[in-house]
């Protein structure tokens, strides 16, 4: 297994793409945070905000950039055929996945860790220039309240959880294009798809959805706004990577490869 | 059993409607360069995936060195393979592709550069694998089978896309594997390419074995060839005497299991013309030409029967 994991990170760390791809997700990220935290503009009138929430919004990009990542770590080797070669290194298939696996969870995580500081950082600075400041009743952004420091850690667990669940795809899928389909459908599809019915279906159907229930870990000051408790929609969003792994699990080691 | 022996039994393997695998049995012994030989299709890289655990068969057993591949620890440590010259990641460099590998079979860094020099692509380790001709990829594909050292060697197609200079080098590595003792198994379904350098022939056709046998022993018959106007029945005429015959041209025949003196002595019986019987040493191509179309002739055969 060990050395499987060496073989993982070297691949990875020798193929030139992931490298940028994981700071390009950290980028999009930060950008996009700030871009939010930019148009914000908070009025005596608006109703109760949520600055972490706010700061964390660029995740529901960058995870589209993890998500790619991860498709990309074993459907480039089936479109080359050097899964074959990786399979005759490690002929036990589910220490292959297991290594993959575990690649794409530490790398996942490095940037999520930095992508979510860079978001609270800019979320810390810019946000208390559109209104949310503690003048108005809103304290600045701090690792130091819980809630918030749920909410970090939670958004990194959710960037993992993405990769994890876009690896088990792509396992499944074999081919790059379709299997970034399938995984952008997944996660973005269903907030669309809610928005076409009326509660309690489409609450339904935000807790079940993976990216809905996953990112209820962001909310602090509105959490009761959100379809399903924090830590219980990570427990969904766990659910559906578990799943997609066990997918990928069964079919790669039933299948010629 | 001999780390060095690749051993196949009772193989059979079905894709869809197609029969793949009909049954393939063969032994590619240690010391020895077993040629795997047969037409496209014919279920040789089939075949070489079930030996590497890549495809599961349907029936029957692969084992190296009385291993299954899948019980193997560090399994590029005791088989070597080449199965596709096309499947490295185009980004990433010659070294650091065998790199990978290497770690994978926790070997050091040192073997990595010794088989880049060994397929002579030192100079170009540091090159991105993309831009590899179809020969260096070949030679990029034979450094990693080679990494681990391993006692069983297996080449699918390893002369595809190489230059005459790379092939006189791929025939000499080949024999100096062999002369180490490991077993060499290489495909092919050009059989100029293994004439004089296979020492064991392993002859496949539609997913059966048509022949397992050390070359010497395929190789025994004279060929005789005739040149005449009417080869058809020639051929009919010869095939009767008992002879194998083989379409050559439109006038010639090449014929074995009869001597020149019987041939002549058939057609002077029924009357056939002939313009000149001559013999020679049976080529590895006259080999597989009359193994196929004995195959041939048994479906033609049965086909008629219906």
């Amino acid at each position: 297994m060990i050395a499987a994991l060496r073989a993982e990170w070297t691949k990875t760390r020798t193929a030139g793409g992931g490298a940028w791809l994981l700071a390009g997700a950290v980028a999009v990220t930060v950008a996009l945070s700030a871009g939010i935290a930019a148009a914000t503009h908070v009025s005596a009138h608006s109703g109760q905000e949520d600055p972490t929430k706010v700061a964390l919004g660029g995740i529901y990009l960058g995870q589209a950039v993890v998500a790619v990542f991860a498709v990309l770590t074993i459907s480039e080797e089936y479109g080359t055929g050097m899964i074959r070669v990786s399979l005759a290194a490690v002929p036990r298939r589910l220490v292959l996945l297991a290594a993959k696996a575990a690649t794409t969870t530490a790398l996942a995580l490095a940037a999520g860790v930095l992508a979510v500081t860079g978001c609270l950082l800019v979320g810390r600075l810019m946000l208390p220039g559109a209104g949310l400041d503690p003048a108005h009743g809103y304290p600045l952004i701090s690792l130091g309240d819980g809630p918030t420091l749920r909410a970090a850690i939670g958004s990194v667990c959710y960037l993992v959880l993405i990769g994890l669940l876009a690896l088990g795809v792509a396992t499944v899928v074999r081919d790059t294009a379709p299997a970034i389909a399938v995984v952008m459908g997944v996660l973005y599809l269903p907030p669309l798809l809610a928005q076409a019915f009326a509660d309690p279906l489409r609450r339904h159907i935000e807790q079940i959805a993976p990216m809905t229930a996953g990112l209820a870990v962001q909310a602090t000051a509105t959490a009761h706004s959100e379809p399903i408790g924090p830590w219980a929609g990570l427990g969904v969003l766990t659910a559906w990577a578990a799943t997609s792994l066990l997918l990928a699990a069964l079919l790669l080691r039933r299948r010629d490869a | 059993m001999n780390e060095a022996t690749i051993e196949v039994t009772g193989l059979r393997k079905r894709y869809g409607p197609t029969l793949a695998l009909d049954g393939v049995s063969f032994t590619a012994p240690p010391g020895k360069v077993t040629g795997f030989i047969g037409p496209n299709g014919a279920g040789k890289s089939t075949t070489i995936r079930v030996i590497l655990g890549l495809d599961e068969p349907d029936e029957g057993r692969a084992w190296v060195g009385g291993h299954a591949y899948q019980a193997l620890n560090h399994p590029l440590r005791h088989v070597g393979a080449l199965v596709d010259a096309a499947a490295v990641q185009p980004s990433r460099t010659a070294r650091n592709h065998l790199l990978w590998l290497a770690r994978s079979q926790r070997l050091d860094a040192g073997r990595v550069d010794s088989v880049l020099g060994q397929v002579g692509l030192t100079a170009a380790a540091r090159r991105k694998a993309g831009g590899f001709s179809l020969g260096m990829r070949q030679r990029l594909g034979i450094a990693a089978a080679l990494l681990g050292d391993p006692p069983v060697v297996i080449l699918d197609e390893p002369f595809n896309g190489m230059d005459p200079e790379g092939i006189v080098w791929m025939r000499a590595l080949l024999r100096t594997l062999a002369t180490e003792g490991r077993a060499v198994l290489v495909s092919s379904h050009l059989m100029s390419e293994l004439q004089g350098i296979a020492d064991h022939i392993v002859a496949i056709g539609r997913g059966k074995i048509l022949a397992d046998a050390a070359i010497e022993e395929l190789l025994t018959g004279e060929q005789v060839l005739l040149q005449t106007p009417a080869p058809a029945e020639a051929a009919q005429v010869l095939q009767r005497a008992g002879g194998a015959t083989t379409v050559l041209d439109d006038s010639t025949l090449g014929i074995s299991a009869l001597s020149a003196r019987q041939v002549v002595e058939a057609l002077g019986r029924s009357g056939v013309a002939f313009a000149e019987v001559s013999t020679r040493r049976a080529t590895l191509e006259d080999v597989y030409f009359q193994l196929t179309n004995e195959e041939t002739e048994f479906r033609t055969g049965t086909a008629v029967r219906r």
